[in-house]
């Protein structure tokens, strides 16, 4: 019989086998380096929250920004605005994503060189600094299209740059679609259009809407390229067309940020707050349509 | 040769009652015998010339003959690899949707050239139905599978009447009438491979092909699909792929075995080894290799 | 039923029965939607070019690449972009030091000692982390970390400054901390586990499986997890518009304020630099070097990542 002491030995006949000094040792710095990431998401929220809350009542969306005033100043054009560009966003890049989805994975042949340059380019965009896609809205869309710094401006800057993300993740969802369920179609003498149509799409609906969600999600937390596009003026009206000068809460807090006050610090944070907040909301529905609708094959 | 037959009905599982003509297992060519003339009186539906079929470059069928007749069961049998499920494949052009499948020799259906430059694919596939291994009905509810086919060839009246026309076809329509708006996946794996079936017939195709549409179901189920597969033989043209001999025996009228050559290069090609009527096939086949195989020393 | 029959049939029975060219209508509007991307990057290209080629008509490569001020809105100005490069360089290397260790080590937790059910509550922390916008993580460098930088600062010397590299770079490799976690993952978990299984089978504990069998057959992946890292603080903007400052030193000194290629693009954009001045190319210009860094980083990612997926998949 092996008795406990014996175990810290070296020659042990048992199967209980030796301590080994390094193996817990190793987990436990695997383990660290996780709850690290676990404690700074903490501290950053908690931060934020008790930094923000006095300043979590109403007048942060009654109120428009104020440069002087930081007790009077609000954020609800940057609300709006946000509101807009998302909508906007979401118009422009939902169905040119998915349209470029269905070709890559419905018809694109993989071995023609087009093809699979495209597939290349779309990864790569997906690394371009969000930052370039402002040169790109500055330089093409503002300048050359003349749309000017406006609201259009950003949205379609926005929308080219989480066009990569829309995609990709429209790309996994038709893949998911088994394909016994192309066949069945085509074997019944539909085309191929209808096929994707009337079944794959169908089907595909819950993981893309899961996929635009969180790639909206990016676009709402995007302020980068909106630095160049004119978003940084000091608004204090709402948008009322595309056409119309806007702001957004990421901007907006941006701009609170550069104040020295410590007054319009806490502002900031009592935004940021709301810009969680929308995300959280945005995320939980995309979690909840993946649960709801998750198909059994 | 009694060693066949006798084999046949030691290993035979399948329940035997509500077979047509109460004809067993034991002696599936009395079932055969019953319907078949001689082949050369029964009209050609595919003719197939010098058949090869390309994956790129590798050639997974090579150098078949065969003719399929009209209103008959043709079964193809053999071991897995030996390009069986992919020639069933090129009759409805389904291989047209693998990148890199090329067809050499020539398919004719009815005489006509099936991979013609006039020949529109999807006009085939309405033609020529076909039921899949494994059970695949849509996500939907039991009418919207079998109106599926019928509302994309464009038809938008009387989708009630040949939906149960379909059902019954298919002889699930006793089981299913009072719940046509449920999803058919909550079906049994037999319900739904029938549901498959009548999916098929309810585009009124001339011929069905069905590729090992029993080998995921329980004898039970297989045994009422392989009923109504000699219903169907009124209406339709029915190729079966199939890796189970005793069902080929039993449902067929012709049989043809396939098995996969090994060349010098040690790469596998399918080949047809012996076509013929299934009673024959099974008792005097003419080439050992069939022999061996449904004898059971080989595959 | 089926009243064709054999010779009776026609030779047209199996054409269109009707034309059909909404097919190719469709087909033509997807391609059209995909090539919207390859648009996209043309516009990248079409959009920095000219101007950049104007910028460089008037600064010789030599001052652009060699000069160690970047001044370009003083009289006289001074185009050296050395300045921007050293404090990107400055914050990417703090970033990588941060997301690179705490990233592959959440990654080996999560691919070879997590159960499923501690993978299902440590992902989506990591997802979490990685939605947060940049902007979050720049406003927490500049107020909360850097004021708990200088509080802490051990001995007499002086500390960061209010602005400082130090603050920007640190937080940016807790915000690409998912990236490397997720990528390098992935390629943990496309290594066969017969390899463990045989590495298992001699008498290996996990922490040596780990390092000495899934951590080379997953090195591509890694490294390509890294690459993608690098090009992310590269291209990063908020962060260090926000922490790092606006002034462009020629230094590696992570303590003191610095601006990078994106921070200065960023402090540029904001003013509404005329269309036809000088000053506007220089945005460009530097706009230009982003790109063609972080292209080049992001392709040599992609062939990586391809690499061990070919070899594994």
């Amino acid at each position: 019989m092996t008795t406990a002491p014996a175990r810290h030995r070296t020659e042990n006949p048992s199967l209980a086998g030796r301590f080994r000094p390094l193996e817990p040792l190793f987990k436990g710095m695997l383990l660290a380096s996780l709850a690290l990431a676990v404690l700074f998401l903490v501290v950053l929220l908690s931060y934020v929250v008790t930094e923000g809350w006095d300043r979590l009542d109403p007048r942060l969306w009654e109120n428009f920004p104020s440069k002087l005033y930081p007790e009077r100043a609000g954020a609800q054009s940057a609300i709006v605005g946000t509101i807009y560009v998302i909508a906007l966003t979401g118009a422009f890049c939902v169905p040119i994503g998915v349209m470029t989805a269905i070709y890559l994975e419905e018809y694109a042949d993989g071995s023609r060189w087009w093809n699979r340059m495209i597939e290349l380019n779309i990864q790569n965009l997906a690394g371009v600094p969000s930052i370039v896609y402002g040169i790109l809205g500055l330089g093409v869309i503002a300048r050359g299209l003349d749309l000017g710094r406006t609201l259009l401006t950003a949205s379609l800057t926005l929308s080219l740059l989480v066009l990569p993300v829309v995609i990709i993740a429209a790309r996994e969802a038709i893949r998911a679609v088994p394909g016994s369920i192309r066949q069945a179609s085509l074997a019944l003498g539909a085309t191929p259009w209808q096929t994707i149509a009337r079944q794959v799409l169908p089907a595909a609906v819950p993981g893309i809407a899961t996929g635009v969600i969180l790639a909206l999600s990016r676009a709402i937390g995007e302020a980068a390229p909106l630095l160049l596009l004119g978003a940084v003026t000091h608004i204090t009206f709402n948008p009322s067309g595309i056409t119309d000068s806007y702001t957004v809460l990421p901007i907006q807090i941006f701009n609170w940020t550069k104040q020295p006050e410590a007054e319009f610090h806490t502002l900031a944070s009592a935004a940021i707050v709301i810009l969680l907040f929308i995300l959280l909301a945005m995320n939980s529905v995309a979690i909840w349509v993946r649960n709801r609708y998750q198909k059994r094959w | 040769m009694t060693t066949t037959s006798s084999r046949l009905s030691t290993s035979q599982g399948v329940p035997v009652t509500g077979r047509p003509g109460g004809a067993g297992p034991v002696q599936p060519t009395v079932v055969n015998d019953a319907v078949e003339g001689p082949f050369d009186l029964v009209d050609t539906v595919f003719e197939v010339a010098d058949v090869s079929v390309f994956y790129g470059d590798y050639e997974a069928v090579r150098n078949v003959d065969m003719k399929i007749g009209k209103r008959r069961i043709t079964a193809m049998i053999g071991p897995s690899g030996c390009g069986k499920s992919t020639l069933l494949r090129c009759f409805n052009r389904m291989n047209d949707l693998i990148p890199g499948t090329r067809l050499g020799g020539k398919i004719t259906f009815h005489g006509e050239d099936l991979y013609g430059d006039h020949v529109d694919p999807i006009e085939v596939r309405r033609r020529i139905g076909m039921v899949f291994q494994k059970p695949n009905p849509f996500p939907k509810s039991i009418y919207d599978n079998i109106a599926y086919g019928p509302r994309v060839n464009g038809v938008k009246r009387g989708l009630d009447d040949l939906v149960e026309e379909a059902l019954v076809g298919a002889a699930l329509w006793d089981e299913v009438k009072d719940k046509l708006k449920q999803n058919a996946l909550a079906l049994s794996g037999g319900q739904q491979q029938r549901l498959c079936i009548a999916r098929t017939i309810a585009v009124k195709p001339e011929v069905i092909l069905m590729d090992e549409p029993c080998s995921a179901l329980d004898p039970i189920a297989t045994a009422k699909i392989e009923d109504l597969m000699q219903n169907l033989t009124r209406d339709y043209t029915i190729v079966i792929v199939t890796h189970n001999m005793q069902q080929a025996a039993r449902v067929s009228h012709r049989t043809a075995f396939f098995t996969a050559d090994v060349d010098r290069e040690g790469v596998r090609h399918g080949r047809l080894v012996e076509y013929d009527e299934t009673s024959k096939l099974f008792t005097t086949p003419s080439d050992e290799r069939t022999e061996a195989y449904i004898t059971g020393r080989f595959g | 039923m089926a009243s064709a029959s054999a010779g009776s049939a026609a030779g047209s029975s199996l054409r269109r029965s009707r034309p059909r060219y909404g097919e190719a209508v469709i087909k033509g509007l997807l391609l059209a939607a995909a090539l919207v991307s390859v648009a996209t990057t043309v516009g990248i290209v079409a959009s920095l070019l000219p101007p950049a080629l104007r910028f460089f008509g008037e600064v010789g490569f030599g001052e652009f690449f060699g000069g160690t001020e970047w001044t370009p809105l003083f009289k006289p100005p001074s185009y050296g972009v050395l300045p921007l490069i050293t404090a990107t360089l400055t914050t990417t290397a703090l970033a990588i030091s941060v997301a690179v260790p705490i990233g592959l080590a959440a990654a080996t937790y999560l691919s070879e000692y997590a159960t499923p059910r501690t993978r299902k509550v440590l992902k989506p922390v990591l997802e979490v982390l990685a939605g947060i916008p940049t902007v979050v993580y720049g406003f927490f460098a500049l107020t909360f970390f850097t004021p708990l930088l200088r509080d802490l600062w051990p001995g007499s010397g002086e500390g960061p400054e209010i602005f400082n590299g130090l603050s920007a770079g640190l937080i940016m490799g807790v915000m690409i901390v998912p990236t490397v976690a997720s990528l390098s993952e992935d390629a943990m978990s496309a290594v066969p586990q017969s390899l463990r299984q045989g590495a298992y089978a001699l008498g290996s504990t996990r922490r040596l499986v780990s390092i000495r069998v899934v951590l080379p057959a997953a090195l591509s992946g890694i490294v390509a997890a890294i690459v993608l890292a690098i090009s992310r603080a590269v291209g990063e903007t908020m962060i260090v518009a926000i922490a790092a400052g606006l002034k462009p030193e020629f230094t590696l000194n992570p303590l003191q304020a610095m601006q990078t290629m994106t921070g200065y693009i960023a402090a540029a954009g904001e003013g509404d630099l005329p269309v036809a001045s000088f000053d506007y190319t220089t945005i460009f210009a530097v706009g230009l070097l982003l790109f063609v860094l972080t292209f080049a980083m992001n392709f040599l990612s992609i062939r990586l990542v391809r690499k061990y997926r070919e070899v594994y998949e």
